[in-house]
C-alpha cells in the first residue's frame, strides 16, 4: 500500500515541533502617534503590569525604540501580538533563538 | 469607571466631526497600521487580518456612535465603561490615519513633541492637526477615568 503523501518524516516533525515549542518575544515597538499614558494603560490591560512595570516598558519603548514585553510559547506570544495590535500598537514577534 | 457626561462645543467640535467621519469610512477597509501578522500561512495571515479590521471598525463604529442626535442637541457626550476602551482604541485609529494622510509635513518629531507652531500649517493640516489634538484630549480624559 502507498504511503499518504502527507506523511511527515519525523525529522521534519521535531523540527516543526521545536518551533511551536520554542520561545518567541512579543516586542513593541516605538510610534510617534500614540500617547505615552495610552500606551502604560494598554501594557496594563494586556499584561496585568503594574504602573511601575508598565511605566518601564513604555519608556524603553520612547527611549530605546521598543521594549520585550513578554517572552514566551508561541501560540500566546501570538495571542499576546494580536490583541497589542488591536491596541494599534506596532508589535512583532522575534524568536529567541535569533538573539 | 463612573459614567460621566462630557460637554463639548458644537461650533468647534463639530467641523472636526467632518473630517474624523471621513477618515472613518476610509477605517472601515483597511488597517490604521499595517499589521504585520507574524509568518503565518496565507490562509490564517488573512484571518489574522480580517479579525483585526472587524475590530477596529467596532471600535471606530462605537465613536461615531457618541455623536448621535443627543450631541447635536445638547452638546455632549455619554462616557461609561461599555464604551470606553472601545472609543480610546478608535482615537488611537483615527490619530494614526490623521499622520498617514494630513500630518505628514509636520514631521514626526513634531509629532511626538506637539511642539507645532499652528499659524505657520497651512489650513487643512491646522485642521487635522486640531483633530488629532481633540482626539488625545478625548484619550486623556478616558484614560484619566479608567486609572480612578
Amino acid at each position: 500500500m502507498a504511503q499518504s503523501k502527507t506523511h511527515t518524516l519525523p525529522e521534519k516533525r521535531t523540527a516543526a515541533a521545536l518551533e511551536l515549542q520554542g520561545l518567541w518575544r512579543v516586542v513593541v515597538l516605538n510610534d510617534p502617534v500614540n500617547l505615552m499614558s495610552y500606551v502604560v494603560l494598554v501594557f496594563k490591560k494586556v499584561f496585568g503590569f503594574d504602573e511601575s512595570t508598565a511605566r518601564k516598558h513604555m519608556l524603553e519603548v520612547h527611549e530605546r525604540g521598543r521594549s520585550v514585553v513578554w517572552c514566551g510559547l508561541r501560540e500566546k506570544a501570538e495571542a499576546y501580538a494580536f490583541t497589542l495590535q488591536q491596541w494599534h500598537l506596532t508589535t512583532v514577534l522575534e524568536s529567541d533563538e535569533a538573539h | 469607571m463612573k459614567p460621566i457626561k462630557v460637554k463639548l462645543s458644537l461650533p468647534v467640535v463639530g467641523p472636526l466631526l467632518d473630517v474624523i467621519k471621513g477618515l472613518a469610512d476610509g477605517l472601515q477597509s483597511a488597517p490604521a497600521l499595517p499589521h504585520a501578522a507574524p509568518a503565518l500561512e496565507a490562509e490564517f495571515s488573512e484571518m489574522w487580518a480580517g479579525d483585526l479590521l472587524a475590530a477596529q471598525n467596532r471600535d471606530v463604529d462605537t465613536f461615531l456612535a457618541l455623536f448621535g442626535e443627543e450631541f447635536f442637541s445638547e452638546g455632549a457626550v455619554y462616557l461609561n465603561n461599555g464604551n470606553a476602551e472601545a472609543i480610546v482604541r478608535a482615537c488611537s485609529a483615527v490619530r494614526l490615519c490623521l499622520r498617514e494622510r494630513f500630518l505628514q509635513s509636520v514631521g514626526d518629531e513634531a509629532l511626538e513633541s506637539g511642539d507645532i507652531e499652528m499659524a505657520r500649517l497651512d489650513d487643512p493640516t491646522r485642521q487635522a492637526f486640531m483633530c488629532y489634538l481633540f482626539l488625545a484630549t478625548m484619550q486623556e480624559l478616558i484614560i484619566q477615568q479608567l486609572d480612578e
